[in-house]
């Protein structure tokens, strides 16, 4: 069950999506968000979905993986979709009743909305490693560390967090198993004793975390790890030609949202 | 050969603890040899091979890496430089969600340019029988393949020695076997310096030297065939002979007069037949 989530992973591919520096694809996702948020009007979510769409066949990611990711996230469109449906004033659909066309219209554009939302910044870490992603997001940072800021430690737990996703999901459904196998009831009972069943997973799995985390740090100083001084990577993030087409194409897309903007559509 | 790591009367307590985790130990160890360290849970081998890579310093006495003092906090790099250190857990010690961003980590660390790091982390996945796998993400490959992994880590790092500590510990015997063979490779054809540390007798047949840990003290030294031949301390430390040893002490003691140091089974049933003729 646990190991279906697919936030935050990585789909190794040969796409031109997947060749783009780390650093175009972060300002990328970026310029889309402030792109999407232009949106009024059915003409310009029909550009987003479009430009979205056309990312995803250029990076080779199939329709069905970016539905698997969007399954968690259900609740909260549903959610934000009820609430916009009722709670919009306007002109009811049926007399008398609370629904109102605005509201359907509005909801609508919500969940659209939040879709794209999560499909883009999937579409990054679906085509980016996270070695490369936090590369690209330290190097983007860089000038921040003139004003002390320890960007170098950051990215390094960011990438660490991430490499320990898919261990720590396993080792959960191992402990669940385990209590299971005990007598452990996760599925009855009421939220309250739901969420006191959970505790016996909880704890054990932070202490092993901890175990984990101490056992890496010796296993990473034992390799030489000290820090971000003098550090070299194997693979260096290099702009190349199609980085700058990509950008200048985002950038059209931003102007072309936000001309649509002010056009009303 | 001259020794590339010396131990001198290193006494070690650990903090929270008063009885001694290694009491007095005067070793050498050869460059380019094979050396097996053998023992019991708590035997003190752990802490032994911990301060080969300066995870621990001696609280009493010192320990040379090539001539480096490890207590020295400015040989620090330059020590574990030296020495690569290979855990038991593999999930433990891989950084990276790529099998070669993993082995580049040491590398990367040490400042290498990058057209040569990439030329190491080939060479190094090479070597373990990695390479075809080189872009998978480590959590999925079985407990042997990420221990090899870990294995490439390190000597990308163009290490001399490699201490592997109880590296077989978590994996089922074809993970045991791929992860031993490999590292008795390096040895044999890259002359690389290696200690391994285990609770498994059969992985110390092929070393070149074996040492036996007790009480945080060193109760036997010698080549394997000499060290197993002493049935009766093997015995006494709770350690399992090699099943040629066990069979040719069990017929000793029924009044025959064979040598015990034989470890190869081909050899050993040939020593037999022998006695069998000759009767």
């Amino acid at each position: 069950m646990l190991k279906d989530i697919t936030l935050g992973q990585f789909f190794p591919g040969d796409s031109i999506v997947h060749k783009l520096d780390p650093r175009t694809k972060l300002i990328l996702v970026i310029v889309y968000i402030i792109a999407l948020f232009q949106a009024k009007g059915w003409i310009s979510y029909a550009l987003v979905v479009l430009v979205t769409v056309l990312c995803l066949a250029l990076s080779h990611i199939r329709f069905k993986t970016i539905f698997k990711g969007l399954k968690p996230m259900l609740f909260i469109i549903v959610l934000t979709a009820a609430l916009n449906i009722f709670y919009t004033a306007g002109t009811p659909v049926l007399p008398g009743w609370i629904i109102t066309w605005e509201g359907i219209d509005r909801a609508a554009k919500m969940i659209l909305r939040i879709v794209l939302l999560i499909t883009g910044t999937f579409l990054l870490t679906y085509t980016t490693s996270p070695m490369a992603l936090t590369d690209g997001l330290e190097l983007l940072l860089d000038p921040l560390k003139k004003v002390k800021l320890p960007v170098h430690e950051m990215t390094m737990m960011m990438s660490m967090a991430l490499r320990f996703i898919p261990t720590l999901i396993e080792e959960t459904d191992k402990i669940m198993s385990a209590q299971k196998a005990r007598g452990a009831d996760f599925e009855n009972g009421s939220l309250i004793q739901r969420a006191k069943a959970l505790l016996p997973i909880l704890v054990p799995l932070f202490v092993s975390a901890f175990r984990r985390a101490d056992e890496l740090a010796v296993a990473m100083e034992s390799r030489c790890y000290h820090g971000g001084e003098g550090r070299t990577r194997m693979k260096q993030l290099k702009m190349a030609g199609r980085d700058a087409i990509a950008l200048v194409l985002g950038l059209l897309f931003l102007a072309g949202m936000i001309l649509c903007k002010r056009l009303g559509l | 050969m001259s020794a590339i790591i010396r131990f001198e009367n290193v006494h070690f307590t650990y903090p929270d603890n008063d009885k001694e985790s290694l009491t007095g130990i005067d070793l050498e160890i050869e460059e380019g040899s094979f050396v097996a360290v053998l023992g019991h849970n708590g035997s003190g081998k752990s802490t032994l091979a911990k301060h080969m890579n300066v995870i621990l310093t001696p609280t009493e006495g010192r320990v040379l890496v090539d001539g480096l003092d490890t207590a020295d906090e400015n040989n620090l790099l330059e020590v574990r430089h030296r020495v690569g250190m290979v855990f038991q857990n593999p999930d433990n010690q891989i950084v990276a969600n790529v099998v070669e961003d993993d082995v580049a980590f040491a590398p990367e660390n040490l400042g290498v340019p990058p057209e040569e790091i990439r030329r190491r982390v080939d060479e190094a996945l090479k070597q373990v029988g990695m390479y075809e796998l080189r872009l998978h993400a480590p959590h999925l490959l079985s407990g042997g393949q990420k221990q090899r992994v870990a294995i490439a880590g390190v000597i990308a790092m163009r290490p001399r020695i490699v201490v592997l500590d109880e590296p077989t510990a978590m994996l089922d015997p074809q993970g045991r076997r791929e992860v031993v063979s490999t590292i008795t490779r390096l040895c044999r054809e890259k002359g690389m310096t290696v200690v391994l540390i285990t609770h498994h007798m059969e992985e110390c047949i092929g070393a070149d030297r074996l040492l036996i840990m007790s009480e945080g003290a060193i109760a036997a030294d010698g080549s394997p065939e000499d060290v197993f031949s002493q049935v009766e301390l093997m015995q006494r430390e709770g350690l399992d002979v090699p099943e040629t040893t066990q069979l040719l002490y069990d017929l000793n003691r029924q009044g025959c007069d064979l040598p015990l140091g034989i470890l190869d089974i081909d050899a050993c049933a040939e020593r037999v037949a022998q006695l069998l003729r000759a009767q």
